[in-house]
This record gives C-alpha cells, sequence and structure tokens, in this order.
C-alpha cells in the first residue's frame, strides 16, 4: 500500500508540471470497441475532453432528483467499454486493462467513481453472485 | 499601551530538539496511521456503527477546547486588563493557534472521506452546527493571526484591547458551539443542552493547565525562570476552574436526574460497574478534580512550581477522562425505541456497545499532539514569542509601574 | 470545445423549460397519467410520499425473508465482523418487560419528515428527496458520521471496509454513510416496490405494505385509515414514513 502511495504523490507532481498535456488526454491513444454499436454517445474528442463532466451532472440529477436516463449514467458507460479479457473474466478496475483504469493512470487523474459504483457490467456480477449465495 | 515586554527567539539547544524530534516522532505515528486507516477502512478501529465516535473524537474535542481556553490567558491581560499576564499574550495566543490545527487534523483525518476536505469547505448546510463550527473553527485562526499581528507591531498595540476582545467573545462562541455538537442530539439521553457551559468551563481548566506546563518547560528547558507570583497567579486560576467545572458537572448530571426518563442513563453512568463509573467517580473526580484540589491547597506543595505542575497535569488527565466519558458513554448505553420493552437484535438493540479503541486511534490522536507541538516549537525558534523573563522583579516590577501611572 | 458547451446549456435549458411547461399547464393530468411509475426522465414529485406499513401481528420469528432479501439486493456483504457489519434492515425482537408478550419488528431507516440526519449533515449529503425519501449523497458524504450519532433509530451504517463487486443500481463504498433507500432503483425504474416487501409478500408473512402515503387510493392509505398505526418515538415529531400495527 505504501507503494500505491508513493506512485499517487509521484503523480500529482507529475500532474502539477506537465497539466497542460495530461488533462485533456491528446496524447493519449486507447482501444475503444464498444460491444453495443461503434459510437459512443458523444463524439469522442468531446467525450475524452468532458466525460468526467457529463457523469458528474449525470450523478446530481440521479441521486437528488430520481432521473435516470441512459446516456450519460455511468453503468451505461461501463456496460459498453468493459471487455471481458481474454480469459473471460472482467479486468478489475485497480488493473491497467480496466477502460478507466488504464487511461486514469497515464493522465494521472485519480477516479474516485469506483470507490463506490460497481465497474463491471452487471449481467456477469450478477451471475457470479447467484452462485456464491446457492452455496 | 505599548508592550515593554523584552521578547526572545529562542535558539537551538538540546531542550528545543529534544521537544522537536518528540514531536515529529508523534507525527509520524499518526501519519503512519491515518495512512493504514485511509487504505484499510474504520474496521481497524475499535469505532463500530453503535460506538461510532471514540479515542480520536476524544482527541480532537480534547484539543480543540484546550485551544480556546489557552487564549483566555491572552484574554486576562488584554480584555480585563490585568497586567502581569501581558508578557504571556503572544505565547498564549500562539499556543491557541497550535492546538486548534492539532485538534482539526486529527478531526479531518478520522473522516471516512478525508479527501472530500474541500466537499466539507465549500457545501454547507447551515442547520448543521458541525458546518458552522468549520467557519467558527477557521474565522478562530483569522481572528488570533489578527490578534497577534497586533501584539508584534507596536504601533499597533492600542487595538490590543478591541481586537482581544472581539477574540474572547469568538472563543467563547466557539467552544459553545463546539459543546453544542451533543447539546442537540435527540436520540442520545446522554447529551443535554448543559454541554455547552461545561466545554467552555473545561476550556479554561483545560487551557491553563497546558499552559502552565508550557511554562514549566520554559523553565526547566528554556531558562525562562518562573518567578512565585505567576505560579500563585496560575494556582489560583486552576483552582477557580476546577470548582467551575466541578460545579457544572454536578448541575449536569442533578439536572438530568431531575428527569425520571434518564435515570436508566445516570445510573448506568454513576452506579454501574463498568468502565465508565470507574472514569467519572476515579479519573475525573478523584485524579481530576480532588486530588488536585488537595495539592492546590496543600501549604508546601502549593508554593513549589513543581506542586502546581502535578496538579496541572492530574487536571488534564482528569479532563480527557471526563471528555471520554462524556463523548463515549452515551453512546455505549442502548437507546430505548420501545419502551417498556426489552429489546433484542442482530444490531445490538438494547444492549450496552462495548468500546475497546485500537492502537491506530490512539496514534491518530498523538499525531495531533506531535503537529501541535511541532508547530509551537517551530514557532517560537523563528520568532519572537517567547518572553526573556518572567520572574518577580520583572512581572511585578511591570505591574507596580503601571499601576502607579494609573493612581 | 467551446461550441459544445453552449449546446449543452441549450438542450439543458429546452429539457428544463419543457418539463416547467408541463408541469404549469397541466399538473394534474400529468401526474395522473404516470400514478404507475414516472418516465426515467422526469424528477421524483412533492406529489408522492412513499412509505411502508408493517404489521407486526404476521411477523414470525424464525422469518428473515426481508433482511436476505434486502442484502442481496443492495449486495450487502457479511464480513463476519458484526459490530462493523452493515445492516440495512434488522429484526427487533421485543419482550413486554412486564406481560413477557413478544413482539418482531423488522426495523430500517424510517424515512422521517423531519430526520435529525438532516439537520446535522454538514455537508447536506443527507436529504430528503421531493417524493419522501431519505437518502445519502455519497457524493458529498465525508464520512463524520453525526447523521448515525443523531438517528434516533439507529437506522445508519458506516462502510468500514474496502468494497469491490458492487452491484450497479446499489453503490456502496468504504468511508460513506448508508441506509435504506426504500429501494430507490426500483421506485425510479417504475416497479414502485422495495425487496424487502416483496420477499415478505412473496416468501414470508405478508406483513409489510409499501405504497404511496400522499394517494388516498392507495392501499396503503386504506390500510393507515382502518386500522390504528404507531410511529416509533413518535414523541420526537418526525412524522415517519415507516408505520407499524401491533405495537
Amino acid at each position: 500500500m505504501y507503494k500505491k502511495l508513493s506512485i499517487k504523490i509521484l503523480l500529482t507532481f507529475v500532474l502539477i508540471f506537465f497539466s497542460g498535456a495530461s488533462i485533456t488526454h491528446e496524447n493519449i491513444q486507447h482501444n475503444i470497441s464498444a460491444s453495443s454499436g461503434d459510437k459512443c454517445v458523444e463524439p469522442t474528442e468531446i467525450m475524452r475532453a468532458q466525460h468526467h463532466i457529463f457523469v458528474k451532472h449525470q450523478s446530481h440529477e440521479t441521486v437528488v432528483k430520481g432521473i435516470r436516463t441512459k446516456k450519460y449514467s455511468l453503468n451505461n458507460c461501463i456496460d459498453c467499454h468493459i471487455k471481458p479479457t481474454s480469459n473471460g473474466t472482467y479486468p478489475s478496475v485497480k488493473s491497467e486493462e480496466h477502460f478507466c483504469t488504464g487511461c486514469h493512470i497515464a493522465a494521472a487523474a485519480q477516479v474516485e467513481c469506483f470507490d463506490c459504483h460497481a465497474s463491471k457490467p452487471f449481467k456477469k456480477v450478477a451471475k457470479q453472485k447467484q452462485g456464491s449465495l446457492k452455496k | 499601551m505599548r508592550d515593554k515586554t523584552e521578547y526572545m527567539v529562542v535558539e537551538f539547544s538540546k531542550a528545543t530538539m529534544m521537544f522537536g524530534i518528540i514531536a515529529l516522532s508523534f507525527i509520524a505515528v499518526g501519519l503512519f496511521s491515518f495512512i493504514t486507516l485511509e487504505h484499510e477502512g474504520h474496521w481497524l478501529t475499535g469505532m463500530n456503527n453503535q460506538i461510532v465516535w471514540g479515542l480520536p473524537h476524544v482527541f480532537a474535542i480534547f484539543l480543540i477546547i484546550a485551544a480556546s481556553g489557552i487564549l483566555n490567558i491572552a484574554s486576562i491581560s488584554s480584555v480585563f486588563n490585568i497586567k502581569i499576564y501581558k508578557s504571556l499574550g503572544r505565547l498564549s495566543a500562539l499556543l491557541a493557534i497550535c492546538l486548534l490545527t492539532g485538534g482539526l487534523i486529527v478531526l479531518v483525518l478520522d473522516l471516512g472521506r478525508p479527501d472530500r476536505l474541500v466537499v466539507a469547505m465549500t457545501t454547507f448546510n447551515f442547520k448543521s452546527i458541525f458546518a458552522w463550527n468549520i467557519f467558527l473553527y477557521s474565522g478562530f485562526m483569522a481572528v488570533i493571526a489578527l490578534y497577534l499581528w497586533m501584539m508584534f507591531e507596536a504601533r499597533y498595540n492600542k487595538f490590543v484591547t478591541k481586537v482581544g476582545t472581539f477574540a474572547f467573545i469568538w472563543r467563547v462562541t466557539l467552544t459553545t458551539g463546539t459543546g453544542s455538537i451533543f447539546a442537540f442530539l435527540v436520540a442520545k439521553d446522554g447529551y443535554g443542552t448543559l454541554m455547552a457551559p461545561l466545554f467552555i468551563a473545561l476550556s479554561l481548566l483545560l487551557g491553563t493547565a497546558i499552559f502552565y506546563k508550557i511554562l514549566f518547560w520554559m523553565d526547566k528547558g528554556l531558562g525562562v525562570s518562573l518567578g512565585s507570583e505567576i505560579i500563585s497567579r496560575f494556582r489560583k486560576l486552576l483552582i477557580y476552574f476546577i470548582f467551575t467545572v466541578f460545579y457544572l458537572t454536578i448541575l449536569t448530571h442533578l439536572t438530568s436526574l431531575y428527569v425520571t426518563k434518564n435515570h436508566g442513563f445516570e445510573i448506568f453512568l454513576l452506579f454501574s460497574q463498568n468502565i465508565y463509573t470507574f472514569l467519572f467517580w476515579f479519573c475525573q473526580i478523584g485524579i481530576g478534580t480532588l486530588l488536585p484540589l488537595i495539592i492546590l491547597y496543600n501549604k508546601k506543595l502549593s508554593e513549589s512550581s513543581f506542586g502546581v505542575l502535578l496538579a496541572s497535569i492530574l487536571v488534564i488527565f482528569g479532563s480527557f477522562a471526563m471528555l471520554y466519558t462524556i463523548i463515549i458513554s452515551a453512546q455505549a448505553y442502548p437507546l430505548d425505541l420501545f419502551p417498556g420493552y426489552s429489546e433484542n437484535s442482530s444490531f445490538y438493540d438494547g444492549a450496552i456497545s462495548s468500546y475497546m479503541p485500537s492502537i491506530y486511534e490512539l496514534m491518530l490522536g498523538l499525531g495531533g499532539f506531535g503537529i501541535s507541538a511541532a508547530i509551537y516549537i517551530f514557532a517560537i525558534m523563528v520568532l519572537d514569542f517567547t518572553p526573556r523573563y518572567l520572574d518577580d522583579e520583572h512581572t511585578l516590577g511591570q505591574n507596580n509601574k503601571e499601576k502607579s501611572i494609573t493612581e | 470545445m467551446k461550441k459544445y458547451e453552449i449546446k449543452l446549456n441549450r438542450r439543458d435549458f429546452l429539457k428544463n423549460s419543457s418539463m416547467v411547461g408541463m408541469a404549469t399547464i397541466a399538473p394534474g393530468v400529468f401526474f395522473q397519467e404516470l400514478a404507475h411509475g414516472r418516465a426515467l426522465d422526469e424528477p421524483a414529485s412533492a406529489k408522492k410520499r412513499w412509505g411502508m406499513l408493517i404489521n407486526t401481528n404476521q411477523c414470525t420469528d424464525e422469518c428473515d425473508a426481508c433482511v436476505t432479501a434486502c442484502n442481496e439486493e443492495h449486495g450487502i456483504e457479511d464480513f463476519g465482523r458484526p459490530t462493523t457489519d452493515t445492516q440495512w434492515i434488522r429484526k427487533l425482537k421485543l419482550t413486554h418487560d412486564t406481560s413477557g408478550e413478544t413482539i418482531n419488528v423488522p426495523m430500517m431507516c424510517q424515512h422521517c419528515e423531519n430526520p435529525p440526519c438532516v439537520d446535522v449533515c454538514p455537508t447536506g449529503a443527507s436529504f430528503v428527496r421531493a417524493d419522501g425519501i431519505v437518502l445519502v449523497n455519497k457524493h458529498t458524504c465525508i464520512g463524520c458520521r453525526y447523521c448515525m450519532m443523531s438517528c434516533p433509530y439507529k437506522a445508519r451504517s458506516f462502510v468500514h471496509e474496502n468494497l469491490e463487486n458492487q452491484l450497479p443500481h446499489a453503490p456502496r463504498g468504504k468511508g460513506c454513510v448508508e441506509s435504506c433507500t426504500l429501494c430507490v432503483h426500483k421506485i425510479d425504474n417504475g416497479e414502485n416496490t422495495t425487496a424487502c416487501a416483496e420477499a415478505c409478500s412473496k416468501d414470508g408473512q405478508q406483513a409489510i405494505l409499501f405504497g404511496d402515503l400522499k394517494d388516498p387510493k392507495s392501499e396503503i392509505s386504506k390500510q393507515l385509515k382502518k386500522y390504528e398505526t404507531k410511529e416509533v418515538r413518535s414523541d420526537l415529531g418526525l412524522n415517519t414514513a415507516v408505520r407499524y400495527r401491533g405495537i
């Protein structure tokens, strides 16, 4: 855990010194291959720059007002973007294979969404859950 | 009105080095605890879903109310115009900042999400006394900073009384706010509105005792010899405040006992065989109240600086026990959801909850003390907070001179 | 990027203005139509107040269908540490001091109209939603636990450890306080029921009735009129949305 902390501290400095480049994601390449359709809810450039704004706005709408539209919901992101790895399981949110984590490590921005939110699509989780409940 | 006291910047010595090392090691211990808890979660502490506030909160509130109380020494000089305390004004304000910082840091580091401090500082619910306290605490810092400026800058010395009065009002409000955290909890039988005045009295007592400890350390470690006049003044202050706290403690329990509904809790706290009964009678009343009074009224001991120091240490211990008892016991005592029924559940309804603080909580609390101590030692080594002389000749001399001028 | 921001604002504006329009032109019709669940993009409305009526006469000793259903619904794990483990709903067993009569009472967040937890929360993370559900906004909860100190029902739990494998509809995480949400995700999806009420009617004893307290035609309103019901700690004047029969 100290390793994790030292990385965090290091990344904070990196973020401060190279903030212009890292925040906008512009230099980062990642392979987006959504399972349902080939388009995200907004063009890639907009998503790269503003996904956090959409998600944050949506979080307020949902929690406080009870609005549950799909378009900008975090679950919607996860359902499309989190794909099984070669061994058929979903990647852990701690691994770089996770869609969000990989990029966020590179961009040195901490994601706190998955402290609480599910980082894997629902169906898989539901199945795993049922399995554990049976025994 | 100009402050003619001679101040000094404390120079590096064996005593300051030791002080610094102890402070830093406390900070290291606190930091270790914080990092562990931040990564693993609060299950490592003794706190749980029944006892939600534990030892870290005792430490934090201890430091916060001590901060408010320690400023009393400055208030006595600038608000109530008692000249002998004038030379201690700067030190008093500095110590208030140190203790408040330490206390707040413990409070913040014990949060479930300490990373969201920004949220706490930007999103407010003004119905909550907690939100008010955030303003009271940060405002207190600003007021003391201003107060210190007035004391340091000779041209502004004339404003010290005004700013001091403002700081005095602010700090009484602050302690009221701290006490009120516990005053308006409808659910718990163990808390009542008398918590606010009780906390104010306790803050005065605690502040005086801690200040005396610092004076004693200055005498032994920094060579600022302590005159008998200052010692006897602090002895008297301690006696006044011990009686005030004692009186309010009795009043609190009698008020509570007047309401039949609260008898269960009062019997639990005062007349049972549990840790809180022991802490109340033995630690708070015995060691924290009666023993210091015996020492302070003992002819031989009360005149020596060591006797007053001993009383101060006992008072500090007793106050800590008192806060522990107040904060924990009311949570340990079960809620009565259904009067006339005894309750039983997997969530400890109807049962007295047990609380055993873990080493992490103790370490976190010590970290708070470490931060307070580190700021103090750093500050006195860079700025002239410390009066060069506290012996009778200087303190009384100044006093007499002032007297003759006014006469 | 700039261009987009304008677009976002315009869309929001249109959405909001159309909502306001709908609400002002034909409020009665508009909400009447959606009596059985509202649309996903429609905010919760103060025209409803969700609540529960629990008939303790029907609740039995052995049954814990409601507790199991709640844990399963929200992915509440058991860490084997009973003092720190989360419980959103629990069963209280009451024994009368003189008669020895026993009553089983499922106890959870009572969704007060004037909740002490909302009063004391420094950041406003504890709040009452328009339709009367008391929630914790975990985006602003700092984990101070003042709400737990203030709750007269001990309804809240603090998450003491790192969680993994949370369910998408039930976000929960270390360092935040949580409690019964009255299955808000089900209500928002138009299911208008709770996991505990469902389980109680299916596998249990039909002791829990969920419904809209403000709708005079709802079953819960009818029963509240018909039977003598009680609020727990009614002396505090909190006007709870969860009411009991048989205590």
